[in-house]
């Protein structure tokens, strides 16, 4: 994992003993995970006891470092080794590696779905009704003897959901069942690579 | 004897060998998808159908172009079958099968003949597992290899309707809210690099007690979890950039780092400036009033500037503006004594404020303008102030020359009087001067010579300096190189062992390669040591039969010699005669014993050889084929009454 200068001194001091000693290690570690996942940034976070005694731009910088690293583990979907071996780089013990890896386990998938939530999603079908409706005559033309289908789509967007409604002829649909097809075809291929 | 020793011996292990080839075609024939069931372990159990079934899917694996008209079963009519086995025995063929093979080799199978084939289908399977342990690969392989695993992983999920979705398919298959990736710059400890020093006291106090933490600087929680990611990135790259910019050109220009970051940073603001002058001006070059300014720049000055109002409020413009507003100031004061006039309205509170505003509005304006055109005034002044210094500067020089001028005209004028004196007097002081100004030249040589031989030396020293100094920037910039290129090929390693040791725990367990392994060698050794001993056996027979070759030349010549003796004694005496009937009875007889045991001998050859024969004979379950051959030929009789009285019924 890359990580950049300010990072790497953020979380150097982090696993210096005599900044953070096992106690505010521990605290700090919890705040950071709690700070990310809570709803509203709460000003406070770092006014805990602990803290007290240690410089306050040092706490905040391997606060901030921490935070970073989290986010950047989260997003890269980093294995056990990567993160030990990025924290051991970084001068951490074995054992703080290993509080800091259990917390990561445990509030990983809340993670993951903080960052999932951040981009943009197209809305999802969840049914689909369809009428079959033939067209005998007309004004202008006095046979006609169309087939056409009626389809309203029920999609489902955060949340709310919306109709989609449209009409096509019998080709059209097939058009659009191959091209279903097609991009079912094109999603398995994409899972063989 | 020995040779049977031999001959048993590697009977013996050819079982145990056979049963291991068995075990590997079972193996190879189950991955190319026979269903071969678990008690059969040797190639002796195969039926027919099995058989059939494997060499099928061998074929179609090997070439799927013959498998094309070929079921992996045996269909139940005998004359389909015959047929079946004859496309077989022509696919196996065309495939490149050299040995004898036809129908009988399918339906009425022999083992040594079915394993032959079956070792040479398994042989010519292609070797999937050779194009598919890839080389490890780069980050963007992995990482598209993890997203389609992550595909595959989301595909295998089944899809349900939202109303009976279970917690395990939200995180696929519903959406909840979704926020956009809104970036907001954050207020972080450490802002520029190792500039703790930099920052004031006041910024470090802030920093300490006011500034709250990075989480809590941003409302929204996804845009706080956006901005991490974006500010962490940016640093990334810029120091990436950095790297790379010093790397390239900056190590080049043999500054320091901070050298360079300023001479960049005044290059850059020069060049910025260069550029607005150069778009600012076009705007007072209209010489013919079509002022239009082309370029995007001029227009975003001219936002800047603000266009000249003739009427309220009188912007702040820069040199260009003020001197135009030269020639509007004249109108601006008519313009502001017409707005009083339209305030005439009923006697309000509010109108007669309005009125007062409007008035003092115009007061003011008049006063802006007063002031404006005495600040005009006094630049006029100021300007004529500095020409006319100019030109008295200018007409005291004049003076100072023409001074001069008259000074020598009038020394002149002082020696014409004593002329050839003054005039020798003068061409003395001349030589005298010019002697001294060679005096004075030759001392300057004199000087300059070892200087300039100085300076010569010091800018060689120099230009030796700096090749050194280039040799070593290079030299520190391949070891840099050398340094990156090991560190990559170090994490290369490092991935390409993790990749396979993943891979080595994915494999298949089921069939060892070291048991392989020590077998080969095994039998290796084995075929060794039959090789001396056939070798020792050979020589032994060789000496054997020179033994006998001796043997019976001495007996032959010892025979000759005595005849001849006898005889020559048995002419004559009745006793040698009779000694001599003995001895070529005795030569008979041995010479018949002789004869027997070489006879014995080859007999026993031949019984052995015949036995042999046999055994594989026997593995041939002959009378089981037969018996089946007869009942199949009944079968096809069968079928052919019943097809041909269909034909003559229908």
């Amino acid at each position: 994992m890359e990580l950049s200068e300010s990072v790497q001194r953020g979380l150097q001091s982090l696993a210096d003993q005599s900044v953070f000693d096992h106690g505010s290690f521990q605290v700090l570690v919890d705040v950071s995970f709690r700070s990310l996942l809570s709803s509203h940034g709460d000003p406070t976070v770092l006014g805990q006891p602990e803290f007290k005694q240690i410089d306050q731009i040092l706490l905040k910088q391997s606060h901030t470092a921490a935070v970073t690293f989290i986010l950047e583990a989260v997003k890269q979907n980093a294995d056990q080794s990567t993160i030990s071996s990025s924290l051991e780089e970084l001068t951490f013990s074995a054992e703080r590696t290993e509080i800091f890896y259990s917390a990561y386990q445990k509030h990983k998938k809340d993670l993951e779905r903080l960052l999932a939530s951040i981009g943009r999603g197209l809305p999802h079908i969840t049914d689909a009704s369809w009428r079959l409706e033939y067209h005998m005559k007309n004004g202008q033309v006095d046979k006609v003897n169309d087939p056409f289908y009626l389809i309203s789509l029920n999609t489902e967007n955060e949340g709310s959901s919306e109709d989609i409604n449209f009409t096509c002829t019998v080709e059209q649909l097939q058009d659009l069942v191959g091209k279903l097809k097609d991009a079912a075809k094109t999603m398995e291929k994409a899972s063989q690579m | 004897m020995r040779f049977a020793d031999i001959r048993s011996g590697s009977r013996a292990k050819e079982a145990p060998a056979m049963e291991e080839v068995d075990k590997i075609l079972i193996h190879a024939l189950k991955q190319v998808g026979t269903e071969v069931p678990e008690e059969i372990n040797s190639v002796k159990q195969f039926s027919s159908e099995l058989i059939v079934e494997a060499v099928v899917r061998c074929i179609r694996v090997i070439d799927p172009g013959l498998s094309s008209t070929l079921a992996t079963s045996l269909p139940p009519g005998m004359s389909a079958r015959f047929r079946v086995g004859m496309s077989l025995a022509q696919a196996c063929q065309d495939i490149g099968y050299k040995g004898e093979i036809g129908y009988q080799t399918f339906l009425y199978s022999s083992e040594p003949e079915i394993r032959s084939l079956l070792m040479f289908l398994v042989e010519k399977l292609p070797r999937e597992s050779a194009e598919t342990s890839d080389q490890p690969t780069g980050k963007s392989v992995v990482l598209q290899r993890t997203i389609a695993a992550a595909i595959k992983a989301h595909l295998a999920v089944p899809w349900l309707p939202p109303k009976c979705r279970l917690p395990l398919n939200c995180e696929t298959q519903r959406q909840g809210v979704m926020h956009s990736f809104h970036v907001q710059p954050l207020s972080l400890t450490n802002c520029t690099k190792g500039s703790s020093k930099k920052h004031t006291k006041e910024v470090k106090d802030y920093q300490r007690d006011v500034l709250s933490p990075v989480t809590a600087q941003i409302s929204s929680q996804a845009s706080v979890v956006a901005s991490i990611l974006e500010q962490h990135t940016a640093e990334i790259s810029t120091a990436q950039e950095w790297d790379n910019e010093w790397n390239n050109q900056g190590l080049l220009s043999r500054f320091t780092p901070q050298e360079y970051c300023l001479r960049k940073f005044t290059r850059l603001h020069k060049r910025i400036e260069d550029q607005l002058r150069s778009a600012a001006l076009p705007s007072s070059h209209s010489a013919f009033g079509v002022s239009r300014s082309t370029s995007d720049l001029c227009e975003l000055l001219q936002a800047f500037k603000g266009s000249v109002q003739p009427g309220h409020i009188l912007t702040k413009g820069t040199h260009f503006t003020h001197t135009q507003k030269f020639n509007f100031t004249q109108e601006v004061p008519q313009v502001a004594k017409t707005i009083p006039t339209n305030h005439q309205s009923e006697g309000d509170v509010q109108l007669g404020q309005q009125e007062e505003l409007a008035y003092l509005q115009q007061q003011f304006q008049q006063l802006c303008s007063e002031v404006d055109h005495l600040a005009a005034d006094m630049k006029h002044m100021s300007v004529t102030n500095a020409q006319v210094l100019d030109e008295l500067k200018q007409r005291e020089l004049r003076n100072s020359e023409k001074e001069e001028k008259i000074q020598v005209k009038k020394k002149t004028i002082d020696l014409l009087p004593d002329a050839d004196n003054n005039l020798l007097k003068l061409q003395g002081l001349v030589e005298a001067s010019a002697k001294r100004v060679v005096n004075l030249a030759s001392q300057w040589e004199k000087h300059r010579a070892p200087l300039v031989d100085e300076y010569r030396r010091l800018k060689d020293i120099c230009s030796s300096k700096d090749v050194e100094s280039s040799k070593k920037l290079s030299e520190i910039k391949s070891l840099h190189e050398k340094i990156r290129v090991s560190t990559e090929e170090a994490k290369k390693k490092e991935d390409a062992y993790k990749q396979l040791v993943t891979e080595l725990e994915n494999l298949p367990q089921d069939v060892s390669r070291s048991a392989y392994t020590q077998r080969i060698l095994e039998i290796v050794s084995n075929i060794k040591k039959q090789k001396e001993e056939i070798t020792k056996i050979l020589s032994d027979t060789k000496e054997l039969q020179k033994e006998i070759n001796n043997l019976t030349g001495k007996l032959d010549r010892t025979f000759a010699v005595t005849d001849e003796l006898v005889f020559k004694d048995a002419k004559k005496d009745e006793t040698v005669r009779k000694s001599y009937k003995y001895l070529a009875a005795l030569h008979e007889n041995c010479n018949q014993l002789i004869q027997t045991i070489e006879d014995t001998g080859t007999i026993l050859r031949e019984i052995r050889d015949l036995e042999e024969q046999i055994e594989t004979e026997n593995g041939n379950k002959t009378v089981a084929n037969l018996e089946r051959i007869l009942e199949d030929y009944k079968a096809i009789r069968q079928e052919n009454a019943s097809l041909a009285a269909k034909v003559r019924e229908g």
